[in-house]
C-alpha cells in the first residue's frame, strides 16, 4: 500500500472545509484540501455573474462567523473587512417600521408604533443577551453523547448539567422555552406590533421548512442572534467584497499556515479498507492517501455518495436517511439601474443601507409557509433584503447597484420538480412582490439571477438545497446533529471525519463545524 | 386552623382532598359540578393509594374507524392481528411495519408512565438521566427525537397509508393549535399513548370519577369559590360566591393556574414577571363538541374523520389564520345507547360557527348508515366555556404543548404544584402530567403538600 | 434622528457653545456658554433654567389609581393629600431598583408620575385587574425647572410648599408648578402643554430677566445635583432591568433610600426581599466622599504639579480602597465651586459606609494611578434652609 501523502484530506472547500484545514494546518498538519468546483468557497462565494455586477451568490451577509476564528486565523490581515448593517427596514402597505442600531433612534421608531413594545425591547435584547452567553459555549463544544455509558460521556452530560445548573432557574427556564417554543409564540410574549413580530420571527425560519408558529423555530431565531454576541466584534454585517472574500480569507490563512488547496478536484469516493478511511479517489481516477479524511460536505452526500454502504452500520445509514434537508430557500439577485424607491420611504435615505425585510405580519409568514407545505413556492414569499453596492460601491460599477434578496418559501421538493418556467415564475413572484412596495424596481432591473433549491444543490453541492446542511429543528439538533451517537465529528468509519455544518452547531457561515472537528481530530490523535 | 379546601370537582382535585384527608386533615372540598373530564389513564400510584378497586378503562373497539375514500374503513383496534389485517388493505408495508411500531411506542409509553407516576422530573437531575438510561440506547435515541419532532415526520418515517398517518396524527393535535406538521406533536402521540394497550392511541375513559365520589371522609359544598383569601403573604382561605369566608391553612385548586393566580386572588401577591408569564400560559380552546342521539347503532364505536396528514394540516390552516376549518377534523364516539359525542376540530374560540352543527352531521351521517338522529346539540369553544366553565373553551386549561409539558408545565415555577403564595397549592389538568391522565397531579400535589 | 424638546427653538438659538447631549432619546444642551461656570453659580446664586421635558411623564387615573401605586412604589402614596408630590423609587419583586420619580397627587383619583425610563408596560401590567388608567404624557407634557435662590420671586409663588404642587398660569397658559427639582435648592419645576412651550418659556424668561435668570444646561445641573447628594440611574446605579448580572442590581436600601420604602404596607412590589433586607441590613450604602485637598495636592506635588481639578463633574467608576481591601467605588463627583471641595458620590460595602470613615480613592496623576485620603461624609454636601423653608 502506497504511504499516506497527507496527514488530513479535507473534501470541500466551503467555509467549513478551509476553517478545519487551517486548524489542522496551523497544528503542524499535512493538508490538503480538494474542492469540486474551479474555485473555492462553496456557498460562501463571490462572482462576477453579469459584467461589472459582483454577487454573493448564495450566503450574503456575515453574521455568525465565530469571533474566536477570526482571532485565531488572523482573518483581517488576510483580507476579511465587515461592514456593519445598520438598520432593518420592514416596509408596510401604508407605513414601515425599522429596526435601528442607535438605541435612541430605534426606541423612537417603535415607540411610533407601540410605547409597550418600545419599551420592551431592550429588556428582550438583554434576555437574548443572556441566552446566547448560556448557549454560546455549546457552540465551541462536541456534544455529549446522552445515550452512551462510557465514562467520558458522562462526564460530558455532567458538565453540561453543571453548565445549565450554574446559569440559574430562572434563565435555565427560559432557556428551555426558548428551545421548545416557537418563534411567534415566543416573540407574543414579548411585542403587539405585527411588523416587529413578524421580522423577527423570520429569523426563526430561515433554513427550515417551518413556519413561524411552529415549535422549535424560537431556538433558529436564537441562533441567528448568536452574531451580535460580541458587541465589541460586530460580526453581523457585509463582508467587503462579498462573501466570497470570507472564504479567500480563510483560504489563505490555511495556505499561510501550510495547507494545500487543488480546485476542480472533484472526490468520487473515501477509501476505505478494513473499517479505516485511507484516503480518497477523484473522479478523474486519480487515488490520494491521506491518514485521514474530513469531509465537509453534508451527511447524505458524506455517507450516502462518498463512502460505500457496506462500511456503515445498518441503524446508522437509517438515520442519516432519515436526516431531514427540505431546502425551502432561494435567492434572487438583480442588477439595477437605479436603487429601489420605497413608497412608504422614498427617496435615497439611510434606510437603504441596512436589511430591507418583506414580513408585515406573522400571518404573511404563515401563508407563505401554507403555500410551501404543500409543495408551491411562496407567492408572496419572506425576503430579506440587501444592497450590497451601497456599503460596498465596488460591488457594480459607478452609479449602479447590486440587490441580493433571500426569498423563502422556495421548497426543494416543489410539484411537478424545478424547471426553468418555475424559476422564471418565482422570479417574477418576487419581483411583484417588490414592486407593490417600491414600484421603480421593475424599470431599475437590468440583469436578474434566480437561484433556485434544485440550483443550489446543483451548483454547490448542498443536498436539497438546505443552506444549513440539514434543517435546524430540534430533533436534528446538538447530540442528535446529524446522527444521535455521532454528533462528535466522528464518524462510524474510523479515519473518516466530518465538519460540515450538517454538524452541531450547524450552518450559517458560522464556521464552529470546521472549528469544533479539527480540535477533535486533534484532540484525538 | 389546620383545614384544607379544594376547590374544584374533578378527578385530581377529588384525588389530593382524598389524599389530604387520608392524612388526618380536615378537607372541604367546593365544586361547581361542570366541566368535569372522565379521560384518561388512572396511574397505579394513584389507586394503591387510595385504594381503589373496581376500576374500568374504556376504549372503543376499534378505537378508530377511517372511512377511505375507496369505501370501507380502516379498522385500529386492540388486537393487533385485526389492525394488521386491515392496514394490509392498504398497504403491505405498514402492515408489517405496524406491530413494530406499536412496540417502539409502547416502550416510550411504559417510560412516560413512570415520568407520570410522579413530580414533574428535574432535566438537569442525574437521576433523571439515569432513569431515562433505563430505556437503552435505541429507546433515549427514539425519545429524544421523537418528543420534539411533529408527529407527521414521525408517522412518514414509519407508514405510507395516508388514513393511518391521518388517524395516528390526530392525536398529536387533539386540543391543540397547531398542525401535525408543527414540531413537538410526537410528545402528544405519547401522551394519549401512555396506560394504553400496545396499538391504541387515545385516551381511555373510566369510571374513575364515581368511585372517587363514592368515597367518604371529604364534606362537599357544590358552589362557586368567588376569592382565595390572602393575609401576609400567605393563603388564608377562601371567599365564597355567597360571601361567607372559610378559613383553611391550605388551599388546593384545580380551577387552572391563570384563574387561581390571576383571577382568585387579589392583585399585588405576585411576582409581576410571573403573573405576566402565566398570562402567556396559552390555553386556546379549539374544538367544539357536538351530542346527539341516534335511532339505531351508527355501525361504528369511534369515527375519526381523517383521510390524511394534509387534510388534518389543511383543517389547522384555517384555524391559524382565525377561521373554522373547512374540513374539519371529527372525531365521533358512540355509547351502546347510540349517543354520539363527537369533536369538531379546529373551531378556534370567539369565531364565528353557525353552520358547524348541520355541516357535522352532514359529514358523520355519511357513515351511521339508516339511523336518524333525535336530537343534536353542538357547543363551540365560546359555549363550551360558558357552559363547562373551561376558559376560552379549552378543556386541558394549559394547552398540552412542548413548552407547557413536563417541568414546563404549566410554567416552571409552578410546574411543582407550589405558588408563590404560601399554603396555596395547583392540582388540574394544567399541572404535570396533564388532561388525559386522571388522578394524577392531585396525588403529586396532595404528595407536594405533605412533604412526602 | 434624535428627537427635539418643545422649547427646542429657544434652546437651540441660545446654545452659543453648540454643544448638545442625548437625554432619553431629545437632543438638549449641555451648557449654552463656552463654560457651564456662570450657568452653575445662577443656581446657587439667582435662578437656573433647565428644559426637563424629556423626563417621561405618566398620568395614572381611576378608582385604584391609588391603590395601583401603593402596589407598584415602595412608598405609601395612598396617604398624599390632593397637591403633595412624593419622590420615591420602585423595585421589581426581588427588591431591586427598576426608576426613580416623583409621583403627584393632582387629585382624589389623579396622579402623575415622572420617570427616568419608559415604564409604561411597568405600570399597566402591574395594573391588570385594578380599575386605573395610564397615559404616557411624555410627548405632550412640557417641563421646566426654574431652580435658585431667586426662583421663588420670579415665580411670585409665596406660599407653596416644599413637596407641593399646585395649578397657575405663566404667560396666559394654564400650567402646574411644583416645588421640587433635582439642585438641592429652592426651586420648582413647571409642567404645562407642549404645544404652548415656548409661550411658557418666554414668560418665564421676561420675568426672570430682573432678577437674573440663566438659562442653563446639564454639565451645570450635574455639579448642582452631586452637591445636593442625588443619584442619577445609569451612572449611579443600573436600574434592575438593564443589568447584566445580579451584582449589578441596587436595592433602595444599598442607595441609601430606607426613608422611601415603607413595609407597614401589605404588599408592594418587592416587600417580601425588601422586608428580608431591612431585617439583615444592606450590604452596601450608597454614601457621600469628600476628598482630602492635603493628600490630594501632595500627589500632584509628587509629580512637579499643581493640583489639578476636574473641569466638570466626572461619571465614571472609580475604585475606594480601605487598606489594601477594595472598600467600594465611586460613581460620580467633581470639584464644587461654592464648597470648595472635591466631593463624589459612592457605593461602600456597610462596614465602611459610617460617616467620619478614612478611606482612600484612586486619582490618577500624570498617567499613574495614586491613591488620595477620603473621607465618607453626610449627605447632602449642601442642604440650605430655603431649599424647604
Amino acid at each position: 500500500m502506497a504511504a499516506a501523502a497527507y496527514d488530513a484530506i479535507i473534501v470541500g472547500g466551503g467555509h467549513n472545509g478551509l476553517v478545519c484545514a487551517a486548524y489542522l494546518a496551523r497544528a503542524g498538519r499535512k493538508v490538503l484540501v480538494l474542492e469540486r468546483r474551479e474555485r473555492i468557497g462553496g456557498a460562501a462565494l463571490t462572482e462576477e455573474v453579469f459584467p461589472g455586477f459582483k454577487f454573493s451568490v448564495f450566503s450574503y451577509v456575515v453574521s455568525l462567523l465565530r469571533p474566536e476564528i477570526i482571532r485565531d486565523l488572523e482573518l483581517p490581515r488576510h483580507g476579511l473587512h465587515i461592514l456593519p448593517l445598520e438598520s432593518t427596514l420592514t416596509p408596510l402597505p401604508n407605513d414601515y417600521l425599522i429596526q435601528w442600531n442607535d438605541h435612541d433612534q430605534n426606541r423612537r421608531e417603535l415607540a411610533r408604533h407601540s410605547l409597550r413594545d418600545a419599551e420592551a425591547y431592550d429588556e428582550f435584547g438583554l434576555m437574548l443577551h443572556q441566552m446566547a452567553r448560556a448557549v454560546k459555549p455549546l457552540l465551541a463544544m462536541a456534544p455529549p453523547d446522552p445515550t452512551s455509558l462510557a465514562f467520558g460521556e458522562l462526564l460530558g452530560m455532567k458538565r453540561l448539567a453543571e453548565h445549565f445548573r450554574a446559569l440559574g432557574a430562572k434563565r435555565f427556564n427560559q432557556l428551555t422555552k426558548l428551545l421548545t417554543m416557537s418563534s411567534a409564540e415566543f416573540l407574543d410574549e414579548w411585542f403587539e406590533t405585527e411588523a416587529l413580530k413578524a421580522t423577527k420571527s423570520a429569523s426563526g425560519i430561515i433554513g427550515t421548512l417551518l413556519g413561524p408558529r411552529s415549535p422549535g423555530t424560537a431556538y433558529v431565531l436564537l441562533h441567528h442572534y448568536m452574531g451580535e454576541l460580541d458587541g465589541v466584534f460586530r460580526a453581523w454585517g457585509f463582508a467587503k467584497g462579498g462573501n466570497g472574500s470570507v472564504s479567500a480569507a480563510i483560504g489563505a490563512a490555511a495556505q499561510a499556515a501550510g495547507a494545500e488547496i487543488r480546485c476542480n478536484a472533484s472526490v468520487q469516493k473515501v477509501l476505505v479498507s478494513y473499517g479505516k478511511a485511507r484516503g480518497v479517489v477523484l473522479e478523474n481516477g486519480e487515488e490520494i492517501r491521506a491518514k485521514l479524511v474530513v469531509s465537509s460536505a453534508d451527511p447524505r452526500r458524506t455517507f450516502l455518495g462518498l463512502v460505500d454502504e457496506k462500511h456503515l452500520p445498518g441503524p446508522f445509514l437509517e438515520s442519516i436517511r432519515r436526516f431531514r434537508f427540505r431546502g425551502s430557500s432561494a435567492k434572487v439577485n438583480l442588477a439595477l439601474g437605479e436603487l429601489p424607491d420605497f413608497t412608504c420611504l422614498p427617496g435615497r435615505g439611510p434606510h437603504l443601507r441596512g436589511a430591507v425585510s418583506i414580513s408585515p405580519s406573522v400571518a404573511y409568514l404563515e401563508r407563505a409557509y401554507d403555500q410551501a407545505k404543500y409543495g408551491e413556492p411562496s407567492s408572496e414569499p419572506y425576503m430579506d433584503i440587501v444592497i450590497p453596492s451601497l456599503l460596498d460601491p465596488e460591488m457594480a460599477p459607478p452609479g449602479k447597484h447590486v440587490m441580493s434578496i433571500f426569498v423563502q418559501y422556495a421548497p426543494y421538493h416543489v410539484n411537478g420538480g424545478w424547471t426553468d418556467a418555475r424559476r422564471e415564475a418565482l422570479g417574477d413572484a418576487v419581483v411583484n412582490t417588490l414592486s407593490q412596495y417600491a414600484p421603480n424596481l421593475k424599470g431599475a432591473i437590468l440583469h436578474r439571477q434566480v437561484v433556485t433549491p434544485a440550483d443550489i444543490e446543483r451548483i454547490v453541492g448542498l443536498t436539497e438545497g438546505n443552506i444549513f446542511q440539514g434543517e435546524l429543528s430540534l430533533q436534528q439538533m446538538f447530540f442528535l446533529r446529524p446522527v444521535p451517537s455521532w454528533a462528535k465529528y466522528r464518524t462510524p468509519v474510523s479515519g473518516l471525519w466530518q465538519c460540515g455544518a450538517g454538524t452541531h452547531p450547524g450552518g450559517g457561515v458560522m464556521g464552529a463545524s470546521g472549528r469544533n472537528a479539527a480540535l477533535q481530530i486533534l484532540g484525538a490523535a | 386552623m389546620n383545614r384544607a379546601i379544594v376547590i374544584g370537582g374533578g378527578a385530581d382535585a377529588l384525588v389530593a382532598a382524598q389524599v389530604l384527608a387520608r392524612s388526618g386533615r380536615e378537607v372541604m372540598m367546593i365544586e361547581s359540578d361542570t366541566g368535569l373530564l372522565d379521560e384518561g389513564w388512572v396511574p397505579p400510584k394513584v389507586l394503591r393509594e387510595l385504594k381503589i378497586e373496581g376500576l374500568e378503562l374504556r376504549w372503543p373497539e376499534p378505537w378508530a374507524s377511517v372511512p377511505l375514500a375507496a369505501g370501507g374503513r380502516l379498522e385500529l383496534s386492540r388486537d393487533m392481528a385485526r389492525s394488521v389485517e386491515s392496514i394490509r388493505r392498504l398497504s403491505e408495508r405498514d402492515a408489517e411495519r405496524w406491530p413494530q411500531f406499536c412496540e417502539r411506542m409502547a416502550r416510550l409509553a411504559r417510560f412516560m408512565e413512570k415520568i407520570y407516576s410522579a413530580a414533574p422530573p428535574n432535566p438537569l437531575d442525574i437521576g433523571f438521566a439515569m432513569q431515562a438510561r433505563r430505556l437503552g440506547r435505541r429507546g433515549l435515541t427514539d425519545l429524544l427525537r421523537i418528543l420534539p419532532m411533529p408527529v407527521a415526520e414521525l408517522l412518514d418515517d414509519w407508514f405510507e397509508s395516508d388514513a393511518l398517518k391521518g388517524a395516528l396524527g390526530a392525536a398529536g393535535v387533539l386540543h391543540l393549535l397547531q398542525g401535525p406538521r408543527s414540531s413537538g406533536t410526537g410528545l402528544r402521540l405519547l401522551h394519549y399513548h401512555v396506560g394504553c394497550p400496545p396499538g391504541v392511541f387515545r385516551a381511555p375513559r373510566s369510571n374513575i370519577l364515581e368511585i372517587l365520589r363514592r368515597m367518604p371522609r371529604v364534606e362537599l359544598e357544590n358552589t362557586e369559590v368567588q376569592r382565595i383569601a390572602v393575609r401576609g403573604g400567605e393563603v388564608a382561605g377562601v371567599v365564597l360566591e355567597d360571601g361567607r369566608e372559610l378559613e383553611a391553612s391550605v388551599v388546593v385548586s384545580s380551577a387552572g393556574p391563570r384563574r387561581s393566580l390571576l383571577e382568585l386572588i387579589e392583585p399585588g401577591w405576585l411576582d409581576p414577571e410571573l403573573a405576566r408569564a402565566l398570562r402567556h400560559v396559552r390555553r386556546r380552546g379549539v374544538a367544539a363538541r357536538l351530542r346527539l342521539q341516534l335511532d339505531r347503532s351508527p355501525g361504528f364505536a369511534a369515527l375519526a374523520l381523517a383521510p390524511s396528514l394534509d387534510y388534518l394540516e389543511r383543517a389547522y390552516d384555517d384555524a391559524k389564520h382565525g377561521r373554522v376549518s373547512r374540513a374539519p377534523y371529527v372525531e365521533a364516539h358512540c355509547d351502546e345507547r347510540h349517543r354520539v359525542e363527537a369533536l369538531v376540530q379546529y373551531v378556534p374560540f370567539g369565531v364565528e360557527s353557525s353552520q358547524l352543527q348541520e355541516k357535522t352531521i352532514a359529514l358523520i351521517s355519511e357513515h351511521w348508515g339508516d339511523a336518524q338522529p333525535q336530537h343534536a346539540e353542538l357547543a363551540a369553544p365560546r359555549e363550551l366555556e360558558q357552559f363547562e366553565g373551561w376558559p376560552e373553551g379549552q378543556p386541558h386549561q394549559a394547552e398540552l404543548a412542548l413548552d407547557q409539558a413536563l417541568w414546563m408545565r404549566p410554567h416552571p415555577e409552578l410546574a411543582q404544584y407550589r405558588t408563590p403564595i404560601r399554603g396555596l397549592w395547583l392540582c388540574g389538568p394544567a399541572m404535570h402530567p396533564g388532561a388525559g391522565v386522571a388522578g394524577a397531579s392531585g396525588l403529586h400535589c396532595a404528595h407536594a403538600i405533605l412533604g412526602r | 434622528m434624535l428627537k427635539t424638546t418643545p422649547f427646542h427653538e429657544r434652546t437651540a438659538a441660545l446654545c452659543a457653545s453648540h454643544a448638545w447631549r442625548r437625554w432619553a432619546g431629545y437632543v438638549v444642551a449641555s451648557s449654552y456658554e463656552l463654560s457651564h461656570e456662570r450657568e452653575y453659580h445662577a443656581i446657587r446664586g439667582a435662578a437656573a433654567l433647565f428644559d426637563i421635558s424629556p423626563l417621561c411623564k405618566y398620568r395614572v387615573r381611576g378608582k385604584d389609581a391609588a391603590r395601583f401605586l401603593d402596589l407598584v412604589v415602595t412608598r405609601k402614596i395612598s396617604g398624599l393629600q390632593v397637591g403633595q408630590v412624593a419622590y420615591t423609587p420602585w423595585c421589581d419583586a426581588a427588591g431591586k431598583v427598576l426608576d426613580d420619580g416623583t409621583v403627584a397627587r393632582l387629585g382624589e383619583d389623579e396622579f402623575r408620575v415622572t420617570a427616568a425610563e419608559p415604564n409604561l408596560r411597568w405600570f399597566e401590567d402591574n395594573a391588570a385587574a385594578l380599575d386605573v388608567q395610564i397615559e404616557d404624557i411624555s410627548e405632550s407634557l412640557a417641563a421646566l425647572a426654574l431652580q435658585g435662590p431667586l426662583s421663588r420671586a420670579i415665580l411670585a409663588e409665596a406660599d407653596l410648599q416644599y413637596f407641593r404642587i399646585k395649578e397657575s398660569s405663566l404667560g396666559g397658559i394654564p400650567v402646574q408648578v411644583s416645588r421640587t427639582g433635582y439642585t438641592g435648592d429652592l426651586g420648582y419645576e413647571v409642567w404645562g402643554p407642549a404645544e404652548h412651550a415656548l409661550a411658557v418659556w418666554d414668560a418665564l424668561i421676561e420675568a426672570g430677566t430682573p432678577y437674573g435668570i440663566v438659562p442653563a444646561g446639564m454639565l451645570a445641573l450635574d455639579v448642582a445635583r452631586i452637591e445636593a447628594g442625588l443619584m442619577l440611574i445609569d451612572v449611579d446605579y443600573v436600574p434592575a432591568r438593564k443589568a447584566l448580572i445580579d451584582s449589578q442590581t441596587s436595592s433602595p436600601f444599598e442607595l441609601d433610600l430606607a426613608w422611601a420604602v415603607d413595609l407597614r404596607k401589605e404588599r408592594f412590589v418587592g416587600r417580601e426581599a425588601l422586608a428580608a433586607e431591612a431585617a439583615n441590613g444592606p450590604q452596601w450604602r450608597f454614601v457621600g466622599i469628600e476628598i482630602d485637598w492635603p493628600s490630594l495636592e501632595g500627589l500632584y506635588a509628587e509629580a512637579g504639579l499643581a493640583t489639578r481639578l476636574p473641569g466638570s463633574a466626572w461619571r465614571t467608576s472609580v475604585p475606594i480602597y480601605a487598606g489594601s481591601e477594595q472598600a467600594g467605588y465611586a460613581t460620580s463627583g467633581g470639584w464644587s465651586p461654592l464648597l470648595k471641595k472635591y466631593l463624589a458620590l459612592a457605593h461602600l460595602r456597610a462596614q465602611w459606609a459610617e460617616p467620619g470613615t478614612a478611606l482612600d480613592i484612586e486619582i490618577t496623576v500624570e498617567h499613574r494611578r495614586k491613591r488620595a485620603v477620603c473621607r465618607v461624609v453626610k449627605k447632602p454636601f449642601f442642604d440650605p434652609e430655603r431649599k424647604r423653608k
